[in-house]
Parts: structure tokens; C-alpha cells; sequence
């Protein structure tokens, strides 16, 4: 329970931006760190939280942590540019100030996930929030708790690919691991696999035994994802997905986030797909 | 709990003393028909013959603007600092309903994550009540668990006596409340006050114009998210958002920053509406309630059911305010009903 008197939950923590990495045209990655040390150290993040990011004089949005809290010192946040405060933290550059306040949500169960082989199936910036729970998994202290690892991984071109490195150079390289990756459309000079996530998914036709699978992406990529996963025999307690509403409170206050009577911010984002079809479809 | 009987002279002198003490916001009649809760100066400015303010008096826990904290930014430094915190705040004169309503309001801004704003005003506030007199046509209060003179949630209840008020103690700081102006009022010995709340709670249950049974709502609705019905009251719903603006228990709200010179500026929230078509779109366009279908079933589904599941509370408390002020008739009543028949309909046999 947070105590008003020792802090208010609306109110971020004064932080910097250390680093801007170009993943895509319209996508980067900002590393932050706070300014007080003791904020940073007690910013305890579990793989699939999301925080709220400030851009003070423009406003707040919610992103999810792409960053594993194993990780330590630093919160990576990669986003794209679509709105007003998207395109304001587009423009800053390091040293730049900005506010964090969080983290929000539940996270990914990777407790259960323990002794199980791991699915992640990922379209666009939806790597995103995936990338917390894999790196989560394949650091070395962890990495001994878990089986193989399989990233699916698309964008509609080469140039948007996020995390190119991870997908390209890092994760193959990562004892029990495969990466995938695929683009929309054939382009010059790329060798790799052309088509649809989904329709990719089909084509390696992972085995559903003693394994969870982790998607995020566009709708229409989740919709079709979670089809064939069905058709694989995946169950729907194996299969877990990450939500995006708009927020703007991130502590279940303001109303906006809800699906039925959950708040995706306190009870999301992060949704088994059985329990995804016990709530109304408007998400 | 204790109770006493002031003269209409010394309530005067109370109200006068607690202006004088306290920031006293009471229910002001601004026109015909427009009566609004406002801090006032003197005894003189109150309206207590008033049968429900015009917008509830939510907004003094929770602002329809306020300002959350300032913000001052160079290049190597951000401060944050906070906006002036209340003083204590008697909220005089609360219909049973509009109490109701503080008290659905609580556990939102309460749980893990506290509400400091409403907290600290909250915290800082007492809530005298008074009971009512007449029922508007549009009043339901009765049928969601509540009453005109049951003024459970405040700290004090007063009830209209022959030549004075009567006023029950309803917790500690009520009684202090009392205590500390002592000299103004009578205790009641022989349950006078009781007895004349009673009998008005009778007389006024008789006269309202509707009684609905909410009773198997939220089952219902539990069961069916999809129904034709919503269709239907889309099409007459404007989506100007007035019964969410006027409701004593409608929460929403956005966060907005404000700078002039773009370094130094102050982040607010104020009032928001589910009834409206940007409050649940996304930036990159994608928007869960895109229709007026899907928002107005939110909104009601919010009162008869989610509020519910969320914290045990209903999720209207029969104001009546937005039955009154829709401009298409839009009866959250008449909804009920509609989903009594609904139901109805459901369980009977196909033939």
C-alpha cells in the first residue's frame, strides 16, 4: 500500500535519458535512469509491467518496460512514434529530463513458466514488451530454469525490424534458442523468410507439449496467432498474451482501461487467452 | 449515538461560527432552478429548502479541474513540487444521495494505490447531511438501497423539526462538531428527533413516482455483454456526456500538462466522459469503444454491474440528476425496467 505522506502515486520520479538508440523510422529505444540512485534501486520491475513515461509540459503515456529487471541501473522503453507524446519524447535527446512513475500491472507468470519450453510470437514494436520476459529468461542466473527458447519474430520491412541486434546477432547466438524472422514482402537484399507471422507460425508448427506461448503484435497479427496456436493443440491456459489500452492514471482511477469491470492496468496487461475469453470482446 | 435539537436562531449562530472556523460549502441557489454547492460567507447564502443541487457536490473531493503539481525544468534539473493542500472543509447540507455517492467514490481513490488529492480533501472534509423534505419527480433513491432520511456515510444528519433542526451524531467527528459548540444546542432526550425522521421517512416514501427492482440486474448483465437493446438506446443517446458531468459517482478523468514557455508549467486532471468517442481511442487510431453502442453500454454497465464487481457498491445511488438532465429522456430507470423485461424474455421457454 502506498502511503500519501511518503508518496503520491500520480506524481513521477524525475529521471534522464541516457541513450536513444534508431531501432526503426519510427521506433527508438531510451534508455532512462533516474536522478535520485535510491528511486532507481527501489524500482523493483517484473518482466511485462509497464510504467508512465512524462515529457513535462506535453503529458504522460503508458509504456511497457522493454528491459529485463535483470538488467540492472537502467529502464530501456522502446517506442513508436504515432502521437502527441510519442513524437515529443521522439525529439529528446540524451541528457534530456522526463518523469517515470510505475511500475504498473501484473506481469508475466514466469514463475509458472518455470521447466517449460517458451513461444514468443512477435509483430512490429509488439517485441516490445516480449523482449523484458526473454531477456528475463536468458540472463545467466536465470537462464538454467527454463527450456528452449523459440522467438517468432516479423515486421512489415527490414527496416522494421526492432531490436535488430537481439533478433539478428545477440539471441541466435544464446545456448537453446531459435530466433525466426520474417518481413511482410520480399526486399532486396534480404535472404531470410518472407510472409505473415501468422502464416510463419504454421510453417514451423511448434509443438504445443510442455510449452506457454507469448504473442503480442498488431490486432489483426494477434487474432490470427492465436488461431493457429488453437490449431496446433495449444491450449488456452498455455497461451498468454500482453494487452494495449489508453491509460492515463495507470492505478485503476481513471477510467478509461477496462474491459468489463478489470482495469487493464491493474489487472493486465498481461492476459492468459482463457482468460481473455472470459471477458466482453471490447479491446 | 447522541442526539440534539438547535433552534433555527442557533443554527444561524452555528453556521455563522462554523463559516467563521472552517470553509463551510453549503448549497447556494444561483438562479431558478440552479442551485450549486459553493463555499459561502454568511448564514444568509445557503438554501436549504433545496431539493437536489444541480451538479452533485462531488467536486469538492474531487475537482472538476485541479491542479496536481507544478513543474520547473532546465537543462540539468526537474522539480516537482506540490499544489497547496486543503484546509478542513465542512460539506453542509448533503442529500442521503449525494452522501451515497461519497461513499461509492471512496474505494476508487482509495486501495493499493491511494488518491492523494481525494485523500487529503477527503480526510479534511465533514459531511453534514440533511435529510429530505419532498421527492422530486425523477428521484429513485429508494430503489438503490438509499432513502431521503437515511444518512448513513455522514458524520452528522440533520432532520427539519417544527421549530428547529434535530441532529444525530453519526461518528466522532461529528460529535466534536457538536461538542465544540455546545451551547447551541439541546440534547434530545426523549428520541424526538428519531421519531420525527421516521415519520418523514415514511411520508416521503410514499410519494415517489417510481419505484424500479434492481434486483437480478447485475446477474443478468453478468451473463449478457451482447444485447440488441444497447442498439436501441444508442440511437438516441447525443453522447454530450451531461449524466456523466452531473453524477455523483462518474469518476473519469483525464491528465493534462500546461506550460506556457514549455519549461515550467503544472500537470492537472479534470473531469472526462466515457460517453465520449476520444476517450478510449488510442494513438495509433485504435479505439475499443468506437460507437455510442459501446460506450453508453459501458457507462450503464459501469453503474449496474462493474462498480458492483469492483467494490461491492452499487454504482448509482438514485439521484435522479441525469433522468432530469438528459436531453433525450434517457431514464436510467426506465433501463432497468427494460432490463427487467429483457431478462424476462430470456428465461422463457422457446416455444
Amino acid at each position: 500500500m502506498t502511503n500519501c505522506r511518503s508518496h503520491n502515486p500520480l506524481k513521477p520520479f524525475p529521471a534522464t535519458i541516457i541513450k536513444v538508440i534508431d531501432e526503426t523510422p519510427d521506433v527508438k529505444t531510451f534508455q532512462m535512469v533516474f536522478d535520485n540512485p535510491e528511486v532507481m534501486e527501489n524500482f523493483k520491475q517484473k518482466p511485462g509491467q509497464v510504467a508512465q513515461i512524462s515529457v513535462f509540459g506535453v503529458g504522460e503515456a503508458t509504456i511497457s518496460i522493454t528491459s529485463s529487471p535483470t538488467r540492472k541501473g537502467l529502464l530501456e522503453f522502446s517506442v513508436k512514434k504515432v502521437g502527441m507524446l510519442t513524437s515529443a519524447l521522439h525529439r529528446l535527446e540524451p541528457g534530456c529530463k522526463v518523469g517515470i512513475r510505475g511500475p504498473y500491472g501484473n506481469h508475466f507468470p514466469y514463475e509458472k513458466m518455470k521447466g517449460k519450453d517458451l513461444l514468443f510470437i512477435g509483430g512490429g514494436i509488439g517485441l516490445a514488451p516480449l523482449r523484458a520476459l526473454i531477456d528475463f529468461v536468458l540472463a545467466e542466473e536465470n537462464r538454467k530454469d527454463y527450456g528452449n527458447i523459440e522467438i517468432i519474430y516479423g515486421a512489415r520491412s527490414v527496416d522494421d525490424l526492432c531490436f535488430k541486434y537481439d533478433i539478428l546477432e545477440r539471441w541466435p547466438q544464446m545456448p537453446g534458442t531459435k530466433v525466426y524472422t520474417t518481413i511482410d514482402r520480399a526486399e532486396q537484399g534480404w535472404e531470410g523468410h518472407v510472409g505473415f507471422v501468422p502464416a510463419y507460425l504454421e510453417e514451423i508448427n511448434p509443438t504445443p507439449k510442455n510449452k506457454y506461448a507469448i504473442t503480442c503484435g498488431p490486432p489483426i497479427m494477434i487474432k490470427f496467432v492465436l488461431q493457429a496456436l488453437e490449431k496446433m493443440g495449444f491450449s488456452d491456459d498455455q497461451v498468454i498474451t500482453t494487452l494495449e489500452m489508453k491509460m492515463k492514471c495507470g492505478i485503476g482511477k481513471c477510467g478509461r482501461c477496462n474491459i468489463g469491470s478489470k482495469y487493464v492496468c491493474l489487472d493486465g496487461p498481461v492476459f492468459y487467452l482463457s482468460q481473455l475469453k472470459q471477458l466482453p470482446p471490447e479491446f | 449515538m447522541n442526539a440534539y435539537i438547535i433552534t433555527r436562531d442557533n443554527l444561524r449562530t452555528w453556521i455563522d461560527a462554523l463559516i467563521r472556523d472552517y470553509t463551510l460549502v453549503a448549497p447556494v441557489r444561483e438562479e431558478e432552478k440552479v442551485s450549486l454547492f459553493k463555499p459561502v460567507g454568511s448564514f444568509t447564502e445557503i438554501d436549504l429548502n433545496y431539493t437536489n443541487s444541480t451538479i452533485s457536490p462531488k467536486g469538492w473531493l474531487f475537482p472538476q479541474t485541479e491542479e496536481m503539481f507544478f513543474f520547473f525544468t532546465s537543462d540539468n534539473q526537474v522539480n516537482l513540487e506540490d499544489a497547496c493542500k486543503p484546509g478542513t472543509t465542512i460539506l453542509f447540507g448533503l442529500r442521503p444521495c449525494d452522501v451515497k455517492g461519497i461513499i461509492a467514490l471512496d474505494p476508487v481513490f482509495n486501495g493499493t494505490y491511494q488518491d492523494c488529492y481525494y485523500q487529503m480533501r477527503r480526510q479534511n472534509t465533514i459531511l453534514v447531511c440533511l435529510c429530505c423534505t419532498r421527492v422530486e419527480r425523477h428521484c429513485f433513491c429508494n430503489s438503490m438501497g438509499g432513502g431521503p432520511t437515511n444518512g448513513e456515510g455522514a458524520d452528522l444528519l440533520l432532520t427539519e423539526m417544527e421549530n428547529g433542526y434535530g441532529i444525530e451524531v453519526l461518528t466522532s467527528r461529528g460529535e466534536e462538531l457538536v461538542n465544540k459548540y455546545h451551547q447551541l444546542f439541546a440534547v434530545d432526550g426523549d428520541n424526538r428527533v428519531s421519531k420525527t425522521r421516521d415519520e418523514m421517512g415514511k411520508k416521503l416514501a410514499s410519494q415517489f413516482s417510481r419505484k424500479v427492482d434492481i434486483s437480478g440486474i447485475k446477474e443478468f448483465l453478468d451473463q449478457h455483454f451482447e444485447l440488441p437493446y444497447w442498439n436501441e438506446l444508442a440511437q438516441r443517446c447525443l453522447g454530450c456526456g451531461i449524466c456523466t458531468f452531473i453524477c455523483p459517482t462518474c469518476h473519469c478523468f483525464d491528465i493534462f500538462d500546461q506550460s506556457p514557455d514549455g519549461e515550467s508549467g503544472v500537470r492537472s486532471r479534470c473531469w472526462d466522459s466515457c460517453m465520449f468517442s476520444h476517450f478510449t481511442r488510442m494513438a495509433g487510431g485504435h479505439n475499443p469503444r468506437p460507437t455510442k453502442k459501446e460506450r453508453i453500454r459501458n457507462r450503464f454497465l459501469h453503474k449496474l454491474k462493474y462498480h458492483r464487481d469492483r467494490y461491492n457498491l452499487d454504482g448509482c445511488v438514485g439521484c435522479g440528476r441525469c433522468i432530469n438532465k438528459c436531453p433525450v429522456n434517457i431514464d436510467i430507470r426506465q433501463i432497468i425496467a427494460d432490463l427487467q423485461e429483457v431478462a424476462r424474455y430470456d428465461q422463457l421457454p422457446l416455444s
